[in-house]
């Protein structure tokens, strides 16, 4: 055994040696020499087994490379493609989404007739199961068509140079050039967008992108910025839309460069890529890329969500029976039973009638909302959002919007539907004019408004930069192989949005803008 | 009972890899991860005639110089789990280049198959490929294909096959260094073939470039021992 040793030791020994010996005769370029020879190798033979045409003609491909990296045109037919891209797989998957959202409706009503009203298992099944895996079901067509786009633009060799294109610009935020396309893809959702990272050859660039990504405004917030937009600020809509969307790229590059700097130490490597020539994409090959993309998307996402939909369902909807402060089944059967006394003295065709029916229906609908509001009061949900007021009432937040945000970490659209359930406007969506109102009006205990234009940016603010969805993290994870950095990619991003929305709302304050 | 082979597909990216993994597989394809680290791993089963292939496509790399995860990947597979036959998938229009890799593979004295892919590319494009003449310099079987019209995977199956049951065999082929080089290689494989254990796992002449090239993995590698 200890002969072995020796030997290997004796080996390294004479490798020294021998390396020394080569640095003397070649200099610093003692690697170049292998790599001389071996070229010197294959051009030997290419000169034997391959006869070339006499002169080199300009290919298709670089006529088409002359026009697409060039200086002046290249970034901007790169914006419209992408645009185009963008374009394409949101209108193409658009009636795909509501087919999914119409069947998921259809599925959960079908399904809820099976069980007894009302019931415990009724609700899990069907707005905790069902609503779950509906809600990532809707992101498939999405997926599948934009990974789809991704791979004829891929095989067809135009990313490359898309790359290429953004490399200058991408290292002077400490970035590498590959990381450009993962972050245009974050726009639309930041799973493919992390997944896309994966073409980054060095840990650290492929890192630091994994971890900024989350920053590029993704669609699911849209619907949060539509509603407050919608309340507050409906005159300068399409500039703090924009506003927030800089906001995200800037909070970007300023953690790259702090990453960069701090954490990932190094110089993003060289970008040294082969333009591949043009060739027409091979539409099975992007077919079968877009199947195992999809399929993955449901595969690993889809576990995740639908624990973390259970899991909002349970903590929003138990204690199952609270203690009330009112016995709203008997204020439910009383108003019924006073319908029904009045309405037998009148004609079911007359206008009278009919106002009675809509003042009852509306006074029962009212019994239970107030009767949700204080479920969910009173809910863990609810409790964890009181408990968390302290941390989020610098920030010009109340519990409840403490609870959404809570619920937001599932997916960000769910933010919309907790404060929905929160303002107890029954099934709220970010157009419903109801919570819009519903939430203008909301006060402090001290009769302040909650809402005001400035505490509704300070929230887009917060949407914006908080912890990446559940199905995000679950990917950060996927791709990182780290507890580690999935940890603190969910922490670094809330601390930061906590500060940046922190200056905003008491710099806002001090301005007087609150 | 279906004879069992593995197959290892290697090649530079944009070499038209993934069009021959989808002629060999279809769509018996199987994603996951490697190993401990997460780069995508795509295997697929090929079933022709009495036989049936696990065919592993290995990450798209220019070398195998254990750089980048990558390469890593790809070396570590071909040198640890000794698939039955490596292809080597070449873009027949970009010869120069491609080949880099295949040097490598050959002083790994890997069973190889040279798979000159697009074909059709390079003879639109007049450049005329001596295939007969390639073999004999290089020593391995040459299969033209043009993976994007299907054509050429049966006889890339059937040389494959032909390699793994020793019908055929690989001539080894040597690169020459230079003079000093070539001196410090003879220096380390005479030590090397003095260790039974390397013997054994490396070809010397390989493990000799390797560590004169300063390879880190390699070096590192031995220092564990």
């Amino acid at each position: 055994m200890i002969g072995l040793i020796m030997a290997k030791k004796k080996i390294l020994e004479q490798v020294t040696i021998s390396r020394e010996r080569l640095k003397h005769i070649y200099g610093d370029d003692t690697e170049a020499v292998f790599a001389e020879q071996r070229y010197g190798f294959i051009s030997g033979i290419m000169r034997k087994v391959v006869s070339k045409p006499v002169e080199e003609r300009l290919y298709l491909s670089d006529k088409i490379d002359e026009v697409v990296t060039n200086r002046v045109l290249g970034l901007p037919i790169f914006l419209c493609l992408m645009w185009m891209m963008f374009k394409f797989t949101f209108t193409v998957s658009e009636p795909f989404m509501a087919w999914i959202e119409t069947a998921q409706g259809w599925i959960g009503e079908s399904v809820a007739t099976l069980f007894v009203d009302g019931s415990f298992l009724q609700g899990l099944v069907v707005d905790g199961i069902i609503g779950g895996v509906g809600s990532v079901l809707v992101f498939v067509p999405i997926i599948w068509i934009l990974f789809f786009c991704m791979a004829i633009l891929e095989d067809s060799g135009y990313m490359a140079r898309a790359a290429f294109i953004m490399d200058k610009l991408m290292h002077k935020i400490g970035l590498h050039g590959k990381a450009f396309i993962p972050m245009i893809l974050g726009f639309g959702c930041s799973l493919p967008g992390i997944m896309a990272t994966r073409t980054i050859e060095t840990k650290r660039d492929r890192f630091i992108t994994i971890l900024i990504v989350p920053f590029m405004s993704c669609g699911a917030r849209l619907p949060i910025y539509t509603l407050f937009i919608g309340a507050f600020f409906s005159a300068h809509g399409g500039t703090v839309l924009f506003s927030l969307y800089l906001l995200g790229i800037i909070a970007a590059i300023v953690m790259a460069r702090i990453l960069g700097k701090y954490l990932l130490p190094g110089q993003p490597s060289p970008l040294l890529l082969e333009l591949p020539p043009y060739r027409m994409p091979n539409l099975q090959g992007a077919i079968i890329h877009m199947w195992e993309r999809g399929k993955v998307y449901i595969k690993k996402a889809g576990t995740i969500i639908l624990a973390g939909c259970a899991l909002i369902w349970f903590i929003s909807n138990f204690p199952w029976n609270p203690e009330y402060s009112k016995d709203y089944e008997s204020l439910i059967n009383k108003t019924e039973a006073e319908f029904m006394t009045v309405s037998k003295t009148m004609d079911q065709k007359t206008d009278q009638y009919e106002d009675a029916q809509e003042s009852f229906e509306k006074k029962v609908s009212e019994l239970e909302n107030e009767r949700a509001f204080e479920k969910l009061g009173k809910s863990y949900a609810g409790r964890l959002g009181k408990l968390i007021e302290p941390l989020v009432k610098p920030l010009g937040f109340d519990w409840k919007i403490g609870v959404s945000l809570i619920g937001g970490f599932i997916a960000k659209e769910i933010v919309v539907g907790t404060l929905g359930t929160l303002y107890a406007v029954g099934e709220a969506d970010e157009t419903s004019a109801s919570l819009r109102e519903a939430i203008k009006k909301d006060t402090w205990p001290d009769k302040r408004k909650i809402y005001t234009p400035l505490t509704a940016f300070t929230l887009m603010v917060f949407c914006l930069l908080y912890i990446p969805c559940i199905a995000t993290i679950g990917v950060i994870f996927q791709e990182t192989n780290s507890w580690k950095w999935t940890l603190f990619a969910a922490g670094y991003t809330t601390t930061f949005a906590w500060i940046v929305s922190f200056v905003t709302y008491q710099g806002g304050r001090l301005l007087g803008l609150g | 009972m279906k004879k069992k082979l593995t197959v290892a597909l290697a090649g530079n990216p944009n070499c038209g890899k993934s069009c021959i993994f989808n002629n060999l597989t279809g769509s018996r394809q199987h994603v996951g991860n490697w190993p401990g680290v997460t780069v995508e791993k795509k295997e697929g089963i090929c079933k022709y005639r009495d036989y049936k292939m696990l065919v592993v496509d290995l990450p798209g790399t220019y070398s195998l110089a254990a750089y980048s995860i990558d390469e890593t990947i790809a070396r570590k597979f071909v040198m640890e789990k000794n698939p039955d036959v490596v292809v080597n998938i070449v873009d027949a229009s970009n010869l120069e280049r491609n080949f880099y890799l295949t040097t490598q593979f050959l002083e790994m004295e890997v069973p190889l198959v040279l798979c000159l892919n697009m074909i059709d590319r390079a003879e639109s494009r007049g450049y005329k490929i001596d295939v007969k003449q390639l073999s004999e310099f290089l020593g391995i079987s040459v299969i033209p294909t043009i993976g994007h019209r299907n054509q050429g995977t049966d006889k890339l199956l059937e040389e494959i096959i032909a390699l793994t049951f020793h019908k055929t065999t690989n001539r080894k082929t040597t690169i020459k260094y230079g003079k000093e080089v070539e001196e410090e290689i003879l220096n380390l494989e005479k030590l090397i073939e003095n260790d039974d254990q390397l013997n054994k796992k490396y070809p010397s002449r390989w493990l000799a470039v390797k560590l004169l090239e300063g390879d880190e993995e390699i070096i590192k590698r031995l220092e564990k021992y």
